[in-house]
């Protein structure tokens, strides 16, 4: 039973960084190697608070865990400033930079643990904190996507320059994005930190950014329901598949490319798991219909 | 008696990729309450001029100014917010988008809600929400496209398609609007129809409009004034009648004793 | 002065490697508009290739070069028809090439752990050239490796070779005449799909002979993908889409991280390329020979 409670509590924090990175890859199109490094900054910053800052718990945690998501949005505020008005390849180098270079940062800092890392951190995080903010942040999530600004993220995902001549201001759009997705890395990274008591760099490679990503993809770009489904498979599936965790990846590389190639909506379809968004993939279906029954009425009128 | 100001007013505008000048030194006045045609053969600068009127490119030299202020090189989106929108001349609709989706989006300006409205669901967010999707479906019952609201747009056919991206312009309230080749792969009888839908949106929205097209019926049936451009440069400008009668716009353009 | 010199012999022979990788990475970009972001997995392959045509096969060193870089040809140029090209005929947003890029490097990567494992290997001395297996030169005060002679020979040839092929030959121009315009050279009767079959065959081929000099120099292990991000660094550094700016690019970045890591410490060598990657950004992102980096309508 531990161990099951074990696993949710890893998928609800991955949740919320994927939460993030559907907002930032899934909804705004933009794709980052990098996330790893702003879950880091997160970890770290809320391993600092909790154990080296001498505070009563009930405000360590949510100081740590506030402190982990402001520090990674600056960070973000900062790569995105650099970066989001050029073409989209600079983006995504810098963010692979970024993972880097904090990885290496964090392995030089002896004050943090260095590469051999930093145990003995308390356990804060319960099951039902991470429950609680898994609710609470995808309602925000859901909250930001059907709005107007929401919109304008999916606008600069379809087509960058119309909605420019819409009057989108795309370069503000990105950033929000980036940040709001760094902010909710430093915030998984804070709970992951004060849940597992033990961070070192290399928990937050590339090799981390990849996975966070593939969870966006494999439950589909553009749908929240899609996100939380494909992070609870990845997951899961793992621990399940225990034996034959070499070729976890491999399966996962693979699976990628065929999704891209072949159904780029994944799992979910791009649909949303909602009363409004079942209704709306019927609705586009009858009108389908209607328009091509229409449209072969009025070639069959015009042959005869 | 002093003319009005005009809508927008281009003085001199050029525009150089390295040795070459795709816009050079041309100068004319859309007035308001105008349908402006801008015409020439293909590559002679139009698409560059609309271009440079909504920022996309900045100006090498010359000025554009609308409504007496200059707007060249401003940042796109601002250009348009401030009243200048426009159609693509291959197509560029939010094409995984219905067909409600993409007017919504554009309707974004009609709103004021911050960033944390939407988050927290103020009050404000709700009310502006409303509006938004009043004014979305409006402006598709307008353009009679209220029955295919549902539909993707990349799953409509072509002539809805065009239709679908000025409905997209028209959400930000525009004073001028360019369309970059509305009739291209149309039939007669479609152009038709958009000839009557761009004078009929003239008329109710009380704006502007400055088109490039190359159907010649379109132009010279719905223009109140046409600027002709060949290579670049500025070859003719007048009224329809002035044009078609202009020898040197009938020689290099219209060809209108050999051709049809 | 010595010191300098040495240093400057060093960085020239790690720039030598990243040149390779990064005219490579260059080249597709140039023509293609895309980063290909799984070229670190198809320089990692060249390693192995070269490392097991040496020890299985028992070819002569110069010959399990060329097999390892006809070997990384090949992976590109499926790799494009398999994964990229599909997406291109269906005109697939940016975003989907970047993630498919992502998935093909996962899955080689991890296949080569999978199947291969994740210890290092090294290249057995004594199956190298026996010219290579003597004592570094000496030449006053400064050691040069005999390797890294040979790293920067070779590539320097690479990339003459390459030079001359672009610039001289038939072929050659028909690649540049695409990388200006695709559409434009279509109508004058060049195929593009046989350039870009072309171009990521040069891209892979190049990549090869770094992923072997690599594995030469230092040891042949599965995440040396990740060296990829310096060749991006080195490539937006020169110019992004510039060849001469690549080449330019590679041989100051390993200057720069060489002189790093020789007078401040190895620690921050990785760490200096993301500041100078963030410096072009700040102060050039076109990069020192490139054209405009920003979207054009």
């Amino acid at each position: 039973m531990e161990y099951i409670q074990g696993i949710a509590v890893l998928i609800g924090i991955n949740l919320i960084a994927v939460l993030g990175l559907s907002i930032l890859t899934g909804f705004t199109g933009l794709f980052s190697f990098g996330h790893g490094g702003f879950m880091a900054i997160g970890a770290y910053i809320s391993a600092i608070v909790s154990s080296r800052l001498d505070l009563p718990v009930p405000i360590a945690f949510p100081l740590a865990i506030v402190a982990g998501a402001l520090a990674a949005g600056l960070v973000s505020i900062f790569i995105g400033k650099l970066t989001l008005n050029l073409k989209g390849d600079y983006f995504c180098i810098a963010t692979m930079g970024f993972g880097e270079a904090i990885r290496v940062i964090l392995n030089n800092v002896n004050y943090v643990g260095g590469a051999r890392g930093w145990a003995n951190l308390p356990q804060y995080t319960t099951w039902w904190i991470v429950l609680g903010l898994d609710v609470i942040l995808v309602v925000f999530t859901w909250n930001i996507i059907n709005s107007r600004q929401g919109r304008n993220m999916v606008a600069v995902r379809e087509e960058e320059l119309a909605a420019q001549m819409a009057g989108v201001n795309t370069f503000r759009s990105k950033m929000v994005a980036l940040v709001v997705s760094a902010a909710l890395a430093g915030i998984a990274g804070a709970l992951m930190a004060n849940y597992i008591q033990f961070i070192r760099p290399t928990m937050f490679n590339m090799a981390k950014s990849t996975d966070l990503t593939i969870m966006v993809i494999f439950g589909g770009l553009g749908s929240i329901s899609g996100t939380i489904v494909g992070t609870f498979l990845l997951v899961s599936l793992p621990e399940i598949f225990r034996n034959f965790a070499q070729w976890r990846l491999v399966i996962y590389g693979l699976a990628v490319i065929v999704i891209m190639v072949g159904r780029p909506q994944g799992i979910m379809g791009g649909v949303e798991l909602t009363p409004s968004g079942i209704r709306k993939i019927f609705a586009a279906r009858r009108a389908k219909a209607k328009l091509e029954a229409e449209l072969k009425a009025a070639e069959q009128g015009d042959a005869a | 008696m002093t003319e009005a100001l005009p809508l927008l007013e281009l003085k001199g505008l050029t525009k150089r990729f390295g040795g070459l000048a795709a816009v050079n030194n041309v100068s004319f006045k859309v007035r308001q309450g105008d349908i402006s045609g801008l015409i020439g053969p293909n590559g002679a600068g139009k698409t560059t001029i609309f271009n440079l009127i909504t920022g996309v490119y900045k100006v090498t030299e010359g000025q554009i100014e609308f409504q007496g202020k200059p707007i060249h090189n401003q940042e796109p989106f601002k250009i348009a917010s401030g009243g200048v929108t426009r159609t693509f001349q291959n197509i560029r609709l939010f094409k995984n988008l219905s067909v409600f989706d993409n007017v919504y989006t554009a309707c974004h300006l009609s709103a004021k809600y911050s960033l944390l409205h939407s988050v927290l669901r103020l009050p404000l967010y709700w009310k502006e929400e409303k509006i938004l999707k009043e004014k979305a479906r409006s402006l598709l019952a307008i353009m009679g496209l209220e029955e295919r609201q549902d539909i993707a747009a990349n799953n409509l056919p072509y002539g809805l398609q065009r239709r679908l991206e000025i409905t997209r312009a028209l959400a930000l309230d525009p004073k001028l609007l360019l369309l970059d080749e509305p009739a291209a792969g149309m039939n007669p009888d479609e152009t038709e129809q958009l000839m009557r839908i761009i004078a009929e949106v003239r008329k109710m929205f009380n704006l502007s409009v400055l088109v490039i097209e190359h159907h010649m019926d379109l132009i010279m049936g719905i223009c109140d004034h046409i600027h002709v451009l060949n290579f670049g440069c500025t070859l003719a400008d007048g009224t329809a009648d002035e044009i078609a009668n202009d020898p040197k716009v009938v020689e290099a353009y219209l060809g209108a004793e050999e051709e049809k | 002065m010595d010191q300098f010199l040495q240093q400057l012999v060093n960085g020239l022979s790690i720039g030598s490697i990243y040149a390779l990788m990064a005219v490579g990475y260059s080249l597709v970009y140039s023509i293609m508009n895309f980063s290909n972001f799984a070229h670190g997995s198809v320089i990692m392959l060249g390693a192995y290739f070269g490392f097991f045509a040496l020890t299985r096969l028992g070819v002569p060193f110069s010959v399990a070069f060329f097999i390892a870089a006809l070997g990384t040809a090949a992976i590109a140029v499926i790799l494009e028809r398999l994964a990229y090209k599909p997406l291109r005929d269906r005109r697939a947003p940016f975003l989907y090439f970047i993630i498919t890029a992502m998935g093909a490097s996962i899955f080689i990567d991890n296949s080569v752990i999978a199947t291969i494992g994740p210890t290092p290997k090294t290249f057995p001395p004594d199956l190298l050239p026996a010219w290579l297996q003597g004592d570094p030169l000496e030449w006053g005060m400064l050691t040069v490796g005999r390797i890294d002679i040979a790293i920067f020979l070779t590539a320097a040839i690479c990339l003459f070779l390459l030079m001359i092929f672009i610039d001289f030959t038939k072929l050659g121009k028909a690649i540049q005449a695409t990388a200006y315009n695709m559409k434009a050279s279509a109508l004058m009767g060049i195929n593009p799909n046989f350039v870009i079959i072309l171009v990521f065959a040069i891209g892979g081929g190049l990549a090869g002979a770094a992923g072997v000099l690599y594995g030469m120099k230092y040891q042949v292990f599965p995440q040396m993908s990740a060296i990829t991000l310096k060749s991006f660094i080195a490539a937006v550094f020169g110019g992004l889409g510039s060849l001469p700016g690549a080449l330019l690019g590679s041989v100051l970045l390993a200057l720069i991280e060489t002189f790093v890591s020789g007078y401040l410490s190895t620690q921050y060598r990785d760490l200096f390329a993301f500041i100078i990657l963030i410096g072009m950004l700040v102060v050039r992102p076109s990069g020192i020979m490139g054209k405009d980096a920003e979207d054009k309508a």
